[in-house]
């Protein structure tokens, strides 16, 4: 043990093995920081490109602007009508964020407070979903839509969203209500609580933190969807950011910088949110995929 | 008795609304698409119903076959890329400074950003014109191997691997740094004691502590992968000439661009058989590690 501690203290007093270790440090920073710019560039070069003009776009596509422009954030907005598009984005995400949130949460309490003979196989129902690839309900839900008049509404969004994320949202509420002692219900229930007054007045404020985990990363997925928008969107007053974004580039394939502009008032909200739910959402996307 | 009945009257009342919904839009699609993949149908008309024609012509279409090798080209280099760098990164990132802590939210910053968005990003940065890949080639005077990135099918495939790379190399980060953090400091210490640095240490201490979370991540990499096509199909929409067809753009371009909705039925009940399969033998990966008694 005292060999141990004394052959350290000379090891790191040897100037050579502190001059390796050293440049071993360096060589790790330079490689972080290379490999963080590899990882930002596109976004960085996303937003330096969209404040030029689309001349100096193609004379100097690296250089940051030599002129600092807002012409094709204006330009962008007014031409591809994002205005409209950020508003159907956000009822779409919001309707959807509190249907999915509060569906999960209503789940949840059943499932993680009552026993009943088919819950076992309620579980195993929703987690069933997780395993269906998206893109393969594409035609079907089309046919359905279409049957029942539902294309280009925004319930064509909002339903199947909603419908997709609802096991994740019911297998993070639950596994964290489980986790509350019972005791905290047995007073309400003394009192004479009904069922909606004890989920109301004493689940849904317990279970904020996982309702928040969900919400975020409902409102992030659901803000950024695209194929089951472009599959049940026609109606261009009801598009949402993505689908325009897509379509918008098409139009305008060679104005770069103008897409840019399109492309960064688009990612703007989530960069922002990002900024500041950052811990929570890395959380949030960790559970939600190691449960998917 | 009257407890007993309020509660059942709850327990459905309360669980209908997310269990319907789910039914209808999750579940049944599955069986109806199978069921309208033995007509033929274009959307307009009555369904006629041709037996096996569709499932047959699926499985005898070279396209549908090259989709699927497409798929698995997604999915090889998802597994042999997002992991080991995510778990270079997460071994390079041990510690709480703000400088590590940037470099962490750096990497999972795509994650937050539209498939759309990443998709047109990098169809720009792969521009023959004015994309700086070729740019970067030709600074290093490497200009034989400037070309069209997502135009020759030679590379196109792993042209577009790329950004599925990047896109999804956080969250595993964010595993594997829990991952190490779980290792208890003891064994550390003792390893330190007994000598072992640098790379023994990682060789026999880190590693094989970590084992059983690189195989949840290699399984979660392989069912995650399968879904990752918005990219692909903002880039290159499966062509040129059909050479990044993958089983969604596939699908997407023989329902919804041809009106063959019958087809584009057996497709999808083709897909959900192909992710079935990969899941079911990913979780045969996943059983062998929890019989080690070990989770994440």
């Amino acid at each position: 043990m005292r060999k141990d501690v004394v052959y350290e203290a000379n090891r790191s007093f040897n100037p050579v093995f502190k001059q390796k270790k050293s440049i071993l440090k360096v060589m790790k920073t330079v490689f972080l920081i290379t490999f963080s710019f590899c990882m930002i560039y596109p976004l960085y070069w996303l937003f330096i490109s969209a404040f030029k003009s689309t001349d100096e776009f193609f004379q100097f596509p690296y250089a940051l602007p030599s002129e600092w422009t807002f012409d094709n954030f204006v330009r962008a907005w007014n031409l591809a009508d994002l205005g409209g598009a950020m508003i159907n984005s956000t009822v779409v995400t919001v309707v959807g964020t509190i249907f999915t949130v509060f569906l999960g949460a209503l789940t949840a309490y059943v499932l993680s407070r009552f026993s009943f003979k088919w819950k076992g196989f309620i579980m195993l129902f929703f987690l069933l979903g997780m395993l269906i690839p998206i893109h393969s309900t594409l035609v079907p839900l089309f046919s359905i839509m279409n049957e029942i008049g539902m294309l280009n509404t925004y319930w064509a969004l909002i339903l199947p969203y909603t419908a997709f994320e609802l096991p994740i949202a019911i297998f993070l509420i639950t596994a964290y209500m489980s986790s509350i002692p019972k005791e905290i219900e047995e007073a309400a229930v003394i009192d004479g609580a009904g069922y909606w007054g004890i989920f109301f007045r004493i689940m849904l404020p317990i279970a904020v933190p996982a309702m928040a985990t969900v919400a975020i990363l409902a409102f992030l997925r659901y803000w950024n969807e695209y194929i089951f928008a472009l599959v049940f969107i026609n109606d261009a007053s009801l598009k949402t950011l993505p689908l325009s974004l897509s379509i918008f580039s098409d139009g305008y394939s060679t104005d770069y910088s103008l897409t840019m502009a399109a492309m960064a008032i688009a990612v703007i909200p989530t960069v922002i949110m990002y900024v500041f739910f950052q811990e929570q959402i890395m959380k949030g996307m960790v559970a939600g995929s190691v449960k998917g | 008795m009257q407890d007993i009945l309020k509660a059942k009257h709850w327990i459905i009342i309360s669980l209908l609304p997310a269990l319907l919904l789910y039914t209808f839009i999750v579940i049944v699609p599955i069986f109806w698409s199978s069921y309208y993949g033995f007509f033929k149908w274009s959307g307009m008309n009555e369904p006629s119903f041709i037996g096996w024609a569709n499932y047959l012509e699926v499985v005898n279409d070279p396209i549908f076959w090259r989709a699927l090798k497409n798929n698995m080209i997604i999915v090889v280099a998802s597994v042999f890329g997002q992991v080991p760098i995510a778990l270079l990164l997460a071994l390079l990132l041990r510690k709480t400074t703000l400088f590590q802590r940037f470099v962490r939210s750096a990497v999972f910053l795509p994650m937050v950003i539209s498939t759309v968005v990443v998709g047109l990003i990098w169809g720009y940065i792969y521009n023959p014109e004015f994309g700086i890949v070729n740019a970067l080639l030709e600074m290093l005077g490497l200009e034989s191997w400037t070309r069209a990135w997502l135009s020759d099918p030679a590379v196109n495939m792993y042209a577009v691997s790329v950004p599925i790379i990047w896109n999804y190399i956080g969250p595993y980060l964010i595993i594997f740094i829990a991952a190490i953090q779980n290792i208890p400091t003891e064994i550390e210490d003792a390893a330190k004691m007994d000598g072992a640095n640098g790379f023994r240490k990682l060789f026999y201490i880190t590693l094989p502590m970590m084992w059983t979370t690189i195989k949840v991540a290699v399984v979660l990499c392989i069912s995650g992968s399968l879904k990752a096509f918005d990219q692909v199909f903002v880039m290159t929409g499966g062509g040129p000439a059909q050479s990044t067809e993958l089983l969604a753009t596939y699908m997407y371009n023989n329902t919804f661009m041809t009106y063959r909705y019958g087809y584009g039925s057996a497709v999808s009940t083709m897909i959900i058989i192909v992710s079935l399969i990969l899941i079911l033998i990913s979780q045969i990966l996943m059983r062998r590690k929890e019989e080690k008694g070990m989770s994440i």
